[in-house]
């Protein structure tokens, strides 16, 4: 009230967004979507090249870095790879970086610069290595105060790139598999470089360089001791590289934060500015990816397909949860007299509309970096941001956003061919047994390793004692814990007590979901790799056209609610008639 | 009455499990009656609630599912049954017979069976041809009224094939054998019709993964739903959960895949079309582009010599004996017209000067054909064969070509002496229906290419008239294989029509090869497909039963899928009854859940017998562009897949609350 009356003209808009909270939200979550889109189409011409082997102005250093890869690894470097070596690579590659991080992890208290560091229990250092190395970033240790410095720097930096440009390579395999008939894959180790020095060591060091500036600190100094007002005991608060590591953790789609709190620590995520760069620099690459497949393709309308199809879905769980936190639940309502939605859990410098953002979008990207307390969010708030999980990342992480997609798209093909008459084929491709096989293996491979944990940790009591809540919020923890170990998100509710269980089942989890999923994917690129892509004739399905996009969409979303519907009926929507006494017929 | 005892046989034999291992939908609704059959007599042990009305629910449910086993079997065995029908009848053919083999010595009279591939023998008027052969010598109507059904006896000239069992009207032929006892066309045919039901397309495969892949999912979702419940406090009722699985996984596809399959090559069978494999029906569905001959496909074919125009100073019956000279000995359906034509009209001719000529058959190299006695010929054929040949030209002559082929007609120049003496006009209307069949054609977005010997101008004419895309003039056979391949590398499925055994790389290149029975051995082998009736305007039949089948599965399963969603809003409101809270998720109000249950499983069960003729018969399809089918099949079988079993269940729910049963 007082802002209206002090100022002049211009003051029409100040009290009405302040009086019409639902509305600035709103406001707010169009200006963040435009911004993310408007970057996603800056972007990703550039990754059309990369996509494409064509040339970049970084190639040149890649070539340079490539040269001395080229003296280490020996022959293998230039070598053509089929599916058998490229996954093999791969897997080699990953593994090697999997069991020396291990080793260090391990033995961290036996080695320099321990710091604040603790011993690691076995299964915790299983699952945190595996957890890095699949783009999940599940952080069941305390961060950082239980990591050494030395671990901090070395291994999980070293991690963060690891994890998701192996997956952009896996997705450049990929899509040369469409795109040529050479019947190889290319060289893994070529893009493995080719990605790290021209995609991610430009724009972290530019995400680096913005987040400095924006107040997140860069440092190797040791914890910062304070005093606080009226208190006499000191506080320490650990400081370090924190913001070149929210730079790869945001951009690498891997979620681990250097602090436990992750972005809601003020440290890590300062203000509204950081939030916004942090939430476009998750988002930006699997969107630019998508929109650049309609360029690598030359099929314009098939980009923008994926890039609708994934941003329907995003809309739609952004008002979801939005909606869902700004109109709380009942019991929260009668509380005060004035209501301002479901702050409980969030941080005010973000606010509901920013809070719910970031969130949503680290769930629909295989990032799982949190602003706020998920625990706390309302049973339907909840539901959206778990949305993303079991639709095992709609938008995907770096690369699998390509790789995930096109699975769909192959399998909707498949269906939408037959219901037109025709054998199945995508941009001239036909599709054989094979594809459509590995495909729906794919496609079912993410529910099944959600719902055999979940069906095996339900029936054992010692382990649901260990949760604390009601029946219905236990089984949504739960369904979370296991969805956001499956599609290699990390995000996570808490709630309960890791155990030795669940660092191993889901460990097991993220690396059949990581690798299992990649390796399929590459087989079916190598079944594409001998036949060309030619283009759609007049005749054929047009995977560019808004009915391909409707049915894929409604594959999508199908897919999940077959497969989740009845956990979710106990879970979220349980809760949800409980807060809001749903009895129809008492 | 046999029929029926035997279509009955097929589906009680059905129910046995090694029967029903190729199918792991049907076997896992079998093992899950026999689950549920089980769980009912130990019920105490599976804590199962045992009132009278449970008990009456008990029974409902595995009767329902041994029906949903029984219309499964059914759909195969009324498939099967045709096919097996179909076999008998063309058993019936597969007779012994006499044949005169020539040896050395003369002619023998052996048993058509003991014939091999490469004797000769002499077939006389009133016999059956023995075996499936060529013509080598003469000319005679031969009746195929017991293969293709068609009464018309149809003329055999040389180098056209006969089919072993046919029977011979007129005259006498000399027949080189082209097949081993054991490989005739019927055999294989018999072959064919047996095959095509237990082989599967790489596309049924995929289908088959997809449902299993299914199927599993669903297997964990229930098993998870009874741990879940059971951690909630809920005893799970186990025949609820087993309702629950059946309801979900994709019986009405998994059931009625297979006899997808078999009827749509039975449906080829009944149009006299035998497919060599059920992949080429499904080929055939995909085509892009067909390759037509203009003569005999889109024209009448028996082209008639309609007119003689002499050239100036040339009196007519002149040149009408010359045309008649140059056409004595050529046994082309033109050359036997242009005979009869001129016999009309001058009576009978004397031929007596050209009597020691020899004849020059036509080729496709030459593209003419005459008489010839050192250095004089008499000769008719395209004009610029002609013009080439004797290094002539005459600008009235190509002018009366030219106002003939502007007509549509086929303009035929004869040359005697060195220079032009006048043309025929050949007539050659365009088959009725053809315009129809072609648009079509064009309303399925495939294109149509006209491959035709003539030249340009009547091409163009033709194609324009009958509404065809492209058209190629003066091509000869290499140039029909050019096109094909031409097309291939556009990525395009291509199909083509042919029965020469100059077409038969072509033949073999395309996606879909529809041979005429008539053909050469080298085209039919070539070929994927051969019909019995020589039409080759069946292929347009052929694209529709292909399209049929495609739809016919992806209308189903996509159908299958989109109703599971009704399933889970009937029945997990009805297992989670106890819960007052989740009675928000019974929209459609059904109180009691027993009978909401089997309400579902009755719409699951009965939906399989509703969709046995639709799978039998091939969904109704009506030729349109890839984009608007798209978007209509999505809106009946997607959209009306997810309404449809909400208000059938609500219906069922309701007529069985009204016939009283009050659970």
């Amino acid at each position: 009230m007082s802002i209206s009356s002090s100022s002049g003209s211009g003051s029409f808009w100040a009290p009405f967004f302040l009086n019409n909270r639902e509305v600035s939200g709103l406001a707010i979550i169009v200006i963040y979507l435009a911004i993310m889109t408007i970057f996603a189409f800056i972007l990703y011409p550039y990754i059309s090249k990369i996509y494409r082997d064509e040339r970049t102005f970084m190639t040149p250093v890649t070539d340079r870095v490539y040269k001395y890869v080229s003296k280490v690894l020996g022959p293998i470097a230039g070598k053509d790879m089929k599916f058998k070596e490229y996954f093999v690579s791969l897997l080699s590659f990953s593994f090697f970086a999997g069991i020396v991080s291990f080793v260090l992890l391990y033995y961290q208290t036996f080695l320099p610069l321990i710091g604040g560091g603790q011993q690691f229990s076995p299964s915790l250092a299983v699952n945190t290595v595996v957890s890095f190395l699949t783009n999940t970033d599940i952080q069941h240790y305390s961060s950082p105060l239980q990591l050494s410095y030395f671990s901090q720097t070395f291994i999980f930096i070293g991690l963060l790139y690891i994890a998701p440009i192996s997956g952009f390579a896996a997705s450049m395999a990929f899509v040369r598999g469409i795109l040529t008939d050479k019947g190889h894959l290319g060289n893994f180790f070529r893009d493995f470089t080719r990605g790290l020095v021209e995609l991610f060591i430009p724009l972290t060091l530019l995400l680096t360089l913005i987040l400095v500036l924006a107040g997140v600190p860069e440092t190797v100094t040791h914890y910062l001791n304070a005093r606080l007002p009226f208190s006499t005991n000191l506080m320490q608060i650990p400081l370090g590289p924190v913001a070149s590591w929210d730079a790869i953790e945001q951009l690498g789609t891997n979620g681990g934060g250097f602090y436990s709190a992750n972005l809601a620590f003020p440290l890590a995520n300062p203000g509204w500015f950081t939030n916004l760069v942090l939430f476009t620099s998750e988002t930006i690459i699997p969107f630019a990816s998508l929109l650049a497949m309609g360029k690598v393709f030359e099929n314009k309308k098939f980009g923008n397909l994926l890039f609708g199809v994934v941003m329907i879905i995003f809309v739609f769980v952004v008002l979801l949860t939005y909606f869902s936190e700004y109109s709380g639940i009942p019991s929260m309502q009668n509380i005060a007299g004035i209501f301002t939605g479901n702050m409980s859990g969030k941080e005010t410098r973000f606010g509901i509309s920013q809070s719910i953002l970031l969130n949503v979008a680290s769930t629909m990207t295989s990032t799982g970096a949190v602003n706020s307390a998920l625990i706390d969010y309302t049973p339907t708030g909840m539901l959206g941001v778990l949305t993303g999980l079991l639709l095992n990342d709609p938008l995907g992480g770096i690369g699998t956003s390509v790789m995930n997609i096109f699975m769909f798209v192959i399998f909707t093909a498949f269906l939408v061919s037959l219901m037109v008459g025709k054998l199945p084929e995508i941009m001239g491709i036909k599709l054989g047994s094979k594809e459509i096989r590995y495909s729906t293996l794919t496609i079912i491979t993410h529910p099944l390793i959600i719902l055999v944990p979940f069906g095996v940790a339900i029936l054992i009591p010692s382990i649901m004692s260990l949760f604390i809540n009601s029946h219905a919020q236990n089984i949504t923890t739960l369904l979370y814990e296991f969805g956001s170990a499956a599609s290699n998100n990390g995000s996570e509710i808490g709630g309960f007590n890791f155990t030795a269980f669940f660092n191993y089942v889901d460990a097991a989890t993220m690396l059949l979901g990581r690798f299992l999923i990649i390796g399929l994917e590459l087989l079916i690129a190598q079944a594409f790799s001998v036949k060309k892509a030619r283009g759609e004739s007049s005749n054929a399905i047009q995977i560019g056209s808004v009915n391909f996009g409707m049915m894929m969409l409604f594959v999508i979303i199908f897919m999940g609610i077959l497969s989740f519907f009845p956990i979710l009926v106990l879970g979220p929507f349980f809760s949800f008639a409980k807060d809001f006494s749903l009895v129809m017929f008492p | 009455m046999n029929n029926y005892k035997e279509i009955l046989k097929t589906t009680l034999i059905g129910f046995r499990p090694d029967f029903l291992y190729r199918n792991p939908i049907l076997l896992i609704t079998e093992i899950s009656m026999v689950l549920s059959i089980f769980a009912i007599l130990f019920n105490a042990a599976f804590q199962l609630t045992f009132s009278i009305s449970y008990q009456e629910f008990y029974v409902a449910v595995v009767l329902l599912l041994f029906l949903t086993i029984f219309f499964a079997n059914l759909g195969y065995a009324i498939s099967e049954g045709q096919s097996r029908s179909i076999v008998d009848s063309l058993q019936k053919f597969r007779k012994e017979s006499t044949a005169n083999l020539i040896t050395s010595e003369g002619t023998t009279v052996v048993l058509s069976s003991t014939l091999k591939k490469g004797d000769f023998v002499i077939v006389n008027r009133g016999e059956d041809i023995p075996m499936d052969g060529e013509v080598v010598e003469g000319n005679a109507y031969v009746s195929e009224a017991n293969i293709s059904g068609e009464s018309r006896p149809v003329l055999k000239v040389l180098g056209d094939s006969v089919t072993g069992s046919t029977h011979l009207l007129t005259d006498t032929l000399k027949v080189r054998i082209t097949s081993d006892p054991g490989e005739t066309f019927i055999d294989k045919m018999i072959d064919l019709v047996k095959k095509s039901s237990r082989e599967r397309t790489p596309n049924e495969i995929a289908l088959t993964v997809l449902l299993s892949g299914f199927t599993l999912i669903f297997l964990m979702v229930v098993s998870v739903l009874y741990a879940e419940s059971s951690y909630t406090g809920l005893v799970p009722n186990l025949i609820f959960l087993i309702v629950l699985f059946i309801c979900l996984i994709p019986t009405t596809i998994g059931s009625l895949l297979t006899a997808i399959g078999i009827a749509s090559v039975n449906r080829m069978s009944s149009f006299n079309v035998m497919a060599k494999s059920g992949r080429a029906v499904e080929n055939a569905g995909d085509i892009d582009s067909i390759i037509l001959d203009k003569t005999g496909t889109i024209t009448m074919g028996d082209r008639e010599a309609k007119e003689f125009y002499p050239a100036s100073g040339i009196s007519a019956e002149k040149f009408i004996r010359y045309c008649y000279a140059s056409s004595i000995n050529d046994q082309t359906r033109e050359g036997m017209s242009i005979v009869k034509t001129c016999k009309g009209r001058l009576g009978d001719i004397d031929a007596q000067d050209f009597k020691d000529y020899e004849f020059i058959p036509f080729s496709a190299e030459n593209k003419y054909s005459g008489i010839t006695k050192g250095q004089d010929y008499v000769i008719k054929g395209s004009l610029r064969a002609l013009e080439n040949k004797f290094g002539i030209k005459d600008l009235s002559i190509e002018g009366i070509c030219k106002q003939i082929s502007s007509t549509g007609g086929t303009a035929i120049p004869v040359a005697a002496g060195g220079k032009f003496v006048g043309v025929i006009e050949m007539t050659d209307m365009l088959k009725p229906g053809i315009k129809e069949r072609l648009e079509l054609l064009h309303k399925m977005q495939i294109k149509t290419i006209m491959c035709t010997g003539d030249d340009e101008i009547t091409a163009k004419q033709i194609s324009s008239e009958a509404g065809i895309d492209e058209y190629v003039s003066n091509s000869s056979p290499e140039d029909k294989f050019n096109v094909v391949v031409n097309e291939k590398n556009k990525s395009r499925m291509v199909a083509m029509v042919g029965d020469g055994t100059n077409d038969a790389p072509a033949l073999a290149r395309a996606d879909v090869g529809l041979a005429m029975n008539s053909g050469t051995p080298a085209a039919k082998d070539a070929s994927n497909m051969i019909d019995l009736d020589n039409d080759p305007t069946k292929l347009i039949d052929i694209i529709f039963i292909g399209k049929q089948i495609l739809i016919t599965r992806g209308a189903l399963t996509t159908f299958s899928f989109a109703n599971d969603l009704s399933k889970y809003f009937v029945i997990l409101p009805a297992v989670f009854s106890s819960f007052s809270f989740l009675s928000f998720l019974n929209v459609l109000d059904l109180t009691n859940p027993l009978l909401a249950i089997t309400s579902a499983l009755v719409f699951n069960t009965f939906i399989i017998l509703v969709l046995i003729p639709m799978a039998l018969k091939g969904v109704k399809f009506k030729p349109s562009s890839v984009s608007e089918l798209l978007k209509r099949n999505i809106f009946v079988y997607g959209i009306g897949g997810l309404i449809l079993p909400f208000i059938a269940i609500k219906l069922i729910y309701v007529a069985l609350a009204f016939v009283g049963v009050g659970w």
